[in-house]
């Protein structure tokens, strides 16, 4: 495909999901005038306190990184038909593994980095490969199981973070892991913002291609399209459905490892909150593909970093942060509001051109 | 191309008023113009035939009639006053009724439920069934349309449920009647209880827009035939003034050969059987036994052709032999080799090809590009993929592009998306990617089901290829017509049995007889 049309569709993709933020900034300025503020100022802070400065842009990143984890987790099993609705749970899985792990090998250096996240893969993958087994062997469906996995997940982690793996400090958690052994921050004037970034943004690029370039993908994109036609293939339905379960668990568990060993130090209790669950709307933003998911984390990620600021600048509380990503998603989901309110041709545009086929084969 | 469309007929409906007029009508989906400027009429007491290859636009417009497109430009004209149908409900009310190809009936509801569903009568607030009853009666005797409203629908056979679908319409005071296809699923016995149900019906002063791309029922039965191609009227022909040649020729543009040239291709069955079943037994999805001891052998350089009516265990017979599903007792073999245990996937490395029925959700994953597709079955082999995993979707391309360009397909992009494809040529890309390994043996189950004249022809004559060049091939049809002019053997199965086996030569009274479970008369 020549790269003007791959720029063509790219574009076309992503205006779908530009029209749904532009309706959702108008809502919300409503909103802020309805405060008796001036929406100008309150929207000139949020973009300043998300990409204003390299302080406020290593903010966003730091917000962005676990994001995109959680988002491909959702996004992966989505294109083989499931929706993983347990990334809160598998990041937690992640976090309680390298926050183990980690304190126990913390003499070890950068080594210890990799182990530790080698690890978190295992235990994500196995933890996601759960729900996927129930389902092709039980037909339980995979909604309700990994809903319900989550809360195992998160009492299992907290209660190993306050009980055999509780460390002597005085914030309840694990142990503090070795600094030599932890992911090191960017500097350069980036404030916290550390090179778990660019983890996130390998996964991203990983998860591509296992998708776009190997067999593993080309099965569990068939299966997740036409489960019929895959099946008459020869294709095994139940085993590409573990697999696509199990890898999305493994995304979000090393979302968990990075939070862990790149902006904690330990698995504090208690632990970051709804990063899993912020994942479904993050990979519903980006479209189910792993680049869309890294400017969905982004989105994310800078909404929650500029609101901050804006709650600085205003009296606009930081809630309307949440009002606008919910719109936002209400729009990207709800396909024929947006056709309503812009007309059934901008729909078709977006229809017809998917992320997938610009910026995949 | 000529308008023959006034002038008093022999059958006098061109003096009768009209009923409806369809002028200049235009619809677009993104840059495709799926009609462009058609324009029809139908008058009082006429059956007008609708003929054209699958997407040339048919569907289009009588969806637009029946208010579910809404149309770019154009005008419709029912009883000379000028209407915009906005919905389902508009073309109710303004006497418009369809009968689709697929059934809309509620199968655990009675037949008078379904057919007054939505408009119920009613006696205070509860639904008056006894009404329903009635008025149901009453209309299937006044047109012979013969069925009990008392029955649940699920317990109804395919004609029976056809019945139903167009009593709904006449409860509903239907005037023009559209039945998409109406014949796709009945028996031949059926097909000619159907065509009388339509005398009656113009007699009483309906009128009826018949759509089929069986060239010869309809010179039987209507008065008038407009043909459709490419999106636009071609023509409208009188049916006293016409044949089947001419109108295959309007239909597709050239010449076509309407029978195959089976014996041009002279077969040579060289008698060594190399797909075998041996009383197999199949259970079908909802675990009722659909195959029960089914044995059957065919030989290289030979079709033998499955006929009998639909739902008469030839989906799992089929199924069954491809390995897509697991069989309950019996053999299967290939080469001689019992493969009865193999998955689809083994059987395929041992050459059979396998075309499913099902060609929109189990032939092709839609939304896959047509490169992606040809390769779904060997993605895992040279060329497409190395060791450690990785595909090439460059490979894939170029070869799908060979096989596109070989087969016909149209476009014969690799990277257009099989859903943007008409019937006809996804079908044409499933018989690329089957026919192109070079297998010994092929299952073809309805080939040509719903595809055009153009795309029937040339998937005939690549099955007659395939079997003179000694590949062994089982083809699975509903069409007699098709079964005669390929099969060199005919099995009939009815209720999961073979109830015979006869030559292509069997009369229609024959066949029809084994297809209603009729035991043959020693000929097998």
């Amino acid at each position: 495909m020549n790269p003007r049309r791959m720029l063509g569709d790219a574009v076309g993709a992503l205006l779908f999901p530009i029209i749904a933020i532009l309706i959702a900034f108008i809502i919300g300025a409503i909103i802020v005038l309805a405060t008796g503020n001036n929406p100008l100022v309150a929207y000139a802070a949020l973009l300043d306190g998300a990409f204003g400065s390299k302080l406020s842009l290593g903010r966003t990143l730091l917000n962005t990184t676990p994001l995109i984890f959680t988002g491909l987790a959702v996004a992966f099993a989505f294109r083989a038909g499931l929706f993983n609705i347990g990334g809160e749970g598998q990041l937690f899985i992640g976090a309680i593994t390298a926050a183990g792990l980690g304190a126990a090998l913390g003499g070890l250096g950068p080594l210890t980095i990799l182990l530790a996240l080698a690890a978190c893969a295992l235990t994500g993958f196995l933890w996601g490969a759960l729900p996927g087994y129930l389902k092709a062997r039980f037909g339980a469906h995979e909604v309700i199981t990994t809903i319900m996995l989550n809360f195992i997940a998160i009492n299992l982690a907290t209660y190993l973070a306050l009980n055999p793996l509780r460390g002597k400090g005085i914030v309840p958690g694990t142990g503090d892991i070795d600094p030599s052994s932890l992911i090191p921050p960017i500097g350069l004037g980036f404030g916290q913002a550390n090179y778990g970034i660019l983890l996130a943004l390998f996964a991203a690029v990983v998860a591509y291609l296992l998708l776009w370039r190997t067999k593993l993908g080309f099965r569990i994109r068939a299966v997740g399209l036409s489960p019929g036609a895959a099946g008459y293939a020869g294709m095994r339905i139940g085993a590409n459905t573990v697999l696509a379960l199990a890898i999305g668990g493994a995304f979000a568990a090393l979302g968990g490892g990075v939070e862990v060993l790149g902006v904690y130090g330990k698995m504090t209790i208690p632990f970051v909150s709804n990063l899993g669950f912020n994942g479904i709307g993050v990979a519903l933003l980006g479209r189910n593909h792993p680049f869309g998911v890294v400017l969905g984390a982004l989105l994310f990620g800078g909404l929650a970093s500029g609101a901050q600021q804006m709650q600085f600048a205003t009296d606009v509380p930081l809630d309307l942060a949440d009002v606008l990503l919910a719109v936002i998603l209400l729009f990207v989901t709800a396909t024929k509001l947006v056709e309503l309110i812009v007309g059934k041709r901008a729909r078709a545009l977006a229809g017809d051109t998917r992320l997938e086929k610009g910026l995949g084969s | 191309m000529t308008e023959n469309e006034t002038g008093g007929g022999a059958t006098g409906t061109e003096s009768a008023p009209m009923v409806l007029e369809m002028r200049g009508v235009t619809k677009t989906f993104g840059p495709v113009v799926a009609n462009d400027g058609i324009s029809l009429s139908l008058h009082r007491g006429e059956v007008l035939g609708l003929l054209g290859e699958n997407g040339a636009g048919k569907s289009t417009l009588m969806k637009i009639l029946y208010g579910l497109y809404a149309p770019d430009s154009g005008e419709i004209f029912i009883d000379g006053e000028k209407v915009e149908i906005r919905d389902p409900k508009d073309a109710v009310r303004r006497g418009v009724g369809m009968v689709h190809q697929h059934f809309t009936l509620i199968p655990p509801l009675t037949v008078a439920e379904n057919i007054v569903l939505g408009a119920e009568p009613r006696r205070g607030v509860s639904l008056d069934l006894n009404r329903a009853a009635r008025a149901t009666e009453e209309l299937s005797e006044r047109y012979g349309l013969r069925v009990n409203p008392r029955a649940r629908v699920a317990d109804l056979s395919v004609g029976e449920q056809q019945r139903v679908e167009i009593l709904k319409a006449l409860y509903r005071e239907a005037r023009i009647l559209v039945l998409d296809e109406p014949t796709a699923v009945l028996t031949p016995q059926e097909a000619e209880d159907l065509f009388g149900v339509l005398k009656e019906l113009v007699a009483d002063g309906l009128s009826i827009i018949f759509i089929t791309h069986k060239l010869g029922e309809l010179l039987g039965v209507s008065d008038n035939i407009t043909v459709i191609r490419d999106g636009k009227v071609v023509d409208t022909v009188r049916t006293a003034t016409t044949d089947e040649g001419a109108l295959a020729r309007l239909m597709v543009g050239r010449e076509v050969l309407l029978q195959a040239e089976r014996d041009a291709h002279a077969g040579k069955a060289s008698g060594e059987p190399r797909l075998e079943a041996e009383d197999l037994v199949v259970r079908s999805g909802t675990g009722a036994v659909a195959v029960r001891g089914v044995s059957l052998a065919v030989r290289s350089g030979e079709i033998l052709a499955v006929a009998g009516v639909d739902g008469n265990g030839q989906t799992e017979l089929a199924e069954a032999l491809a390995g897509v599903r697991k069989a309950e007792g019996g053999r299967v073999s290939l080469d001689g080799e019992d493969v009865t245990g193999l998955g689809a996937e083994d059987r395929r490395r041992r050459g059979l090809a396998y075309v499913p029925e099902d060609r929109a959700s189990k032939g092709l994953v839609q939304d896959f590009t047509l490169a992606e597709n040809n390769a779904l079955k060997t993605y895992e082999e040279p060329p497409f993929s190395s060791k450690w995993g990785w595909i090439h979707p460059k490979a894939m391309r170029k070869k799908a592009a060979e096989n596109l360009r070989a087969f016909d397909v149209r476009p014969a992009n690799p990277d257009a998306r099989a859903a943007s494809l008409s019937g006809g040529n996804q079908q044409k890309a499933i018989l690329a990617r089957e026919l192109s390994g070079d297998p010994g043996v092929i299952v073809a189950s309805q080939p040509t089901r719903g595809v055009d004249v153009g795309a029937i022809e040339f998937i005939h004559r690549q099955l007659l290829e395939q079997r003179s060049e000694g590949k062994a091939i089982l083809l699975i049809s509903l069409e007699l017509e098709e079964v005669r002019s390929l099969a060199d053997r005919i099995i009939v199965l009815h209720a999961g049995e073979i109830a015979g086996e006869v030559t292509p030569e069997a009369t229609d009274e024959e066949l029809g007889l084994l297809m209603a479970g009729g035991k043959s008369g020693g000929s097998s």
